[in-house]
């Protein structure tokens, strides 16, 4: 990439970044990136949305609930 | 497979990233929890429709705006449109999705309180120009360093939301209600006892002050309104009635400007604030203010008091005030002119309400000039100067005295000729004071030579007071000469003996026998004899009077008192003329003829030498009383009477108007009366000079006894001749007698006579010199021309 598009992409997740720090969404920054290149790559927004919600809702059961 | 590669790892990734609490970094991720998410990410694979992107961020916009988050949603939108422009490579292309997931994601959030995290300050400023905002609870001011404009708006616009959320009522009502306030209806929230909201209303103490300022233009506009409706109805006026109307239409402004304000509150788009409201405000509370003064100041005034008191009101620098307070006073004057313009010219006083300065009380014809018009100070306006305002008066006056004393309507032609001259009726008005006093003088002029020309042509006012002088003031000599002749005899009897008519009859032919005979009837028929009142022993000589009649009109000048005046000088002079009319009547007796030289001869010698002592020393007084009593009337006829007169003519011919006429003539009776010793200075020489002129008549009567008796032998002696010849010889004792008995008589006789003659000489100087040593501290200066006539040689001075 170059210095243009490396300038753009990092005020494009600065103003996501804002944005979501309005609508208070809790994400951080690296946590978005990862959330936009899904996005890019045409997941579902509300898969990625459940997936957000499952993952917080309760903190992760590790080893007892073992899903196969 | 490449792109599944790549999605895998963001998944984990992703994952890793969800289950990280912020303390632990970078644990590897859970697989289970990767198989679960890909698990649950494969679930819904199936795309289904998305709204719109601006639907979406409008969405989000709309339930940040619901949640009362008014600025998050304004920075909201503002992002959205910064991150909607990026395009092209490494932005976000599918930005559509990723507003969704925020949105899912936040309301997911919001509806779970346990999750929302306390938010973060983040107050990095990075240096391309972004803006950090910081959350207060309580709301506070934004902190901006090197805002462009856009982020100087949204801070207003912050502001704006951060008052309004302070207050419980909007701006816009607020706004409604002040205005309403100010036309003098009760607002909805403001009330009429105080002009405060009433603190059951949350607002902040800036907006109360602001609205408490903004409603004393209602207080102002309820106490001018209040007093115009008071005044338009009841009877106060008519300078009040015009206040009221000039007030009105100052007000009639002011409504059509609260008009225009309120159209703008009601409109959505005009932004009406307190604040604008306020900038509205300050030239009609100025105005107002002022019209709160004066009606204050005007409450209890009326007519021409009440215009002074705003003409001192208008005295302002400022060049908007003086306009207003100029238009204001042109209709308040404007009656107060008419009134004065209708008493110029026609004379006629139209004042129901007594409000001009010029009052009127119904008099009699003869006291009209002098009491009938007055001017009242009270009333008079200060931009009216006294003299001017004595113009006023005069001008009127002298139409109503022309009216009603001489009956003259000719004047009428006069008025419309002065105002064919003079400015026209629009020109007449406050601030024109020049105009008025040019039609004033216009006016006075025409009017003021015409009723001279009526006084001196038709009246015949300069003969009159020449007729005064020539009767009254004994100016005509042969006249005086002869009623003294013929009157003398008839007023040394007891007063009450004496008839009137009688004296008329002697008047008349005195008259006849002069030339005042040639005079004219209408002069002639005024003269008549008055009696005064007289008491027992009063003789003729102390109440014989003449008196002169005079009617309207010329008894504005003539009045009672002034006739008095004339008089007194008349009688003061009928005494002098009666004093030297004896003395002179003395010098015939003693006019030596052949009869008494003849009586003489035949006496013995002693008493020959005794009647020349005696007839010496009578002689020599005789002269000194003669002479007295010419240099004394001289004095009076010529100093006195003829100075004064020819003074008087002078100013008769410079005379312009009756006010004038009036003064002089009431100077020349005033010098007359304190240069012949009648004034109040005078008083102990005017005494002194009626003990003189008794002393003076007591030697008269002594000189003729003495006369008497050198001629009353010869009459003897020539009825002796004539009966010589008859047998009878009747002579008079004296001759007959022994010359013994002849010179014991006569010596007897003449002694009595010397003793008399010496007493009263002696009197005579006595009362002289103190007449003379009075005369120095008159302070006439005048009388000294009397003292020198009298005394030129400085004998009496000397002999003291």
């Amino acid at each position: 990439m170059d210095q243009d598009s490396a300038r753009t992409a990092s005020e494009s997740l600065e103003l996501v970044f804002q944005m979501s720090n309005i609508l208070d969404t809790g994400l951080d920054r690296h946590t978005l990136s990862v959330l936009i290149a899904l996005c890019d790559l045409g997941l579902n927004p509300e898969a990625l949305a459940a997936v957000v919600k499952e993952f917080r809702r309760n903190p992760p059961v590790t080893s007892s609930t073992s899903v196969n | 497979m490449e792109s599944d590669r790549r999605v895998g790892d963001l998944v984990r990734e992703l994952v890793c990233h969800l289950q990280n609490n912020p303390s632990s970094p970078h644990p590897n991720p859970n697989s289970d929890h990767v198989n679960y998410a890909i698990r649950i990410l494969s679930s819904r694979m199936t795309p289904f429709i998305l709204p719109d992107e601006a639907a979406i961020a409008n969405s989000i916009k709309s339930r940040l705006a619901k949640q009362a988050k008014l600025s998050d949603a304004l920075s909201f939108a503002d992002i959205y449109s910064r991150f909607a422009s990026k395009t092209g490579p490494g932005s976000v292309t599918n930005k559509r999705s990723l507003l969704y997931l925020l949105k899912v994601i936040s309301e997911d959030r919001n509806s779970n309180p346990n999750l929302q995290s306390h938010r973060t300050f983040s107050p990095s400023v990075i240096s391309d120009g972004c803006y950090s905002s910081p959350r207060l609870k309580n709301g506070g001011v934004l902190t901006i360093s090197r805002a462009p404009i856009s982020l100087r708006n949204t801070a207003f616009r912050d502001f704006a939301t951060l008052v309004k959320g302070e207050n419980d009522v909007s701006e816009e009502d607020l706004v409604t209600d002040v205005l309403s306030v100010c036309q003098g209806i009760e607002g909805r929230y403001v009330k009429f006892d105080e002009y405060v909201i009433s603190d059951s209303m949350k607002l902040s103490k800036a907006t109360k002050i602001m609205i408490q300022k903004l409603c004393e233009l209602g207080l102002l506009f309820r106490k001018v309104n209040r007093y115009i409706c008071d005044n338009m109805v009841q009877d106060v006026g008519i300078v009040a009635k015009a206040f009221c109307i000039g007030l009105q239409d100052e007000v009639l402004e002011y409504h059509k400007l609260l008009a225009v304000l309120q159209s703008e509150s009601v409109n959505p788009k005009g932004n009406l604030s307190l604040r604008r409201l306020a900038v509205w405000f300050v030239e009609p509370t100025v105005k107002m203010r002022q019209m709160g003064a004066l009606v204050d100041s005007c409450k209890d005034l009326k007519g021409g008091a009440m215009a002074g008191a705003i003409h001192l009101q208008a005295q302002h620098g400022d060049p908007l005030f003086h306009d207003f307070m100029k238009r204001l006073l042109l209709k308040v004057c404007c009656p107060l002119f008419e009134i004065v313009r209708g008493w110029v010219m026609e004379g006629d006083l139209q004042d129901l309400y007594s409000e001009f300065f010029v009052l009127e009380q119904s008099v009699k014809p003869e006291c009209l000039w002098r009491e009938g018009y007055q001017i009242s100070y009270l009333m008079l306006p200060s931009f009216i100067s006294k003299s001017l305002a004595n113009r006023i008066l005069r001008t009127g006056k002298s139409i109503n005295f022309l009216k009603v004393c001489c009956e003259d309507h000719s004047w009428a032609d006069l008025a419309t000729e002065a105002t064919s001259i003079s400015p026209t009726r629009g020109g007449l008005g406050y601030g024109e004071t020049n105009a008025l006093e040019s039609l004033v003088t216009e006016a006075e002029y025409r009017i003021d030579k015409h009723l001279m020309h009526t006084i001196f042509s038709r009246y015949k006012f300069k003969d009159h007071c020449l007729a005064i002088k020539r009767f009254i003031l004994l100016g005509q000599g042969d006249f005086v000469q002869y009623l003294m002749e013929i009157v003398g005899p008839v007023l040394s009897e007891p007063a009450k003996t004496i008839s009137l008519l009688h004296l008329s009859g002697l008047l008349e032919k005195a008259i006849r026998s002069s030339s005042a005979q040639y005079d004219d009837r209408d002069i002639l028929d005024r003269l008549k004899v008055k009696m005064m009142p007289h008491g027992i022993k009063d003789r003729g000589w102390d109440v014989f009077s003449l008196d002169y009649d005079t009617r309207v009109p010329l008894n504005t000048v003539f009045t009672e008192s002034v006739m008095g005046s004339y008089l007194r000088i008349f009688s003061f002079l009928w005494k002098i003329r009666r004093v030297e009319h004896a003395v002179l009547g003395v010098w015939k007796a003693m006019k030596p003829n052949l009869t008494s030289s003849h009586f003489f001869t035949k006496l013995p010698k002693a008493v020959r030498l005794k009647i020349v002592l005696t007839s010496r020393k009578c002689q020599v007084l005789w002269d000194e009383m003669n002479n007295f009593i010419t240099s004394l009337q001289a004095y009076i006829m010529f100093e006195v009477l003829e100075v004064t007169w020819s003074k008087f003519c002078n100013e008769m011919e410079a005379a312009k108007d009756l006010d004038y006429l009036i003064a002089a003539h009431d100077k020349y009776l005033v010098t007359i009366v304190e240069k012949s010793l009648l004034g109040e200075n005078s008083e102990t020489l005017y005494k002194s000079l009626l003990m003189l002129f008794d002393v003076i008549l007591r030697f008269t009567s002594v000189a003729d006894r003495l006369c008497e008796f050198k001629t009353r032998n010869t009459e003897s002696k020539t009825k002796e001749a004539k009966t010589s010849k008859s047998k009878g010889s009747e002579t008079d004792p004296w001759l007959n007698e022994g010359r013994k008995a002849v010179t014991q008589r006569a010596s007897e006789f003449l002694g009595v006579m010397g003793q008399d003659l010496d007493s009263v000489s002696k009197e005579y100087s006595s009362v002289l010199k103190g007449f003379i040593s009075q005369l120095p501290m008159q302070q006439h200066v005048d009388l000294k021309f009397l003292m020198f006539r009298i005394d030129f040689t400085e004998f009496y001075s000397l002999a003291t």
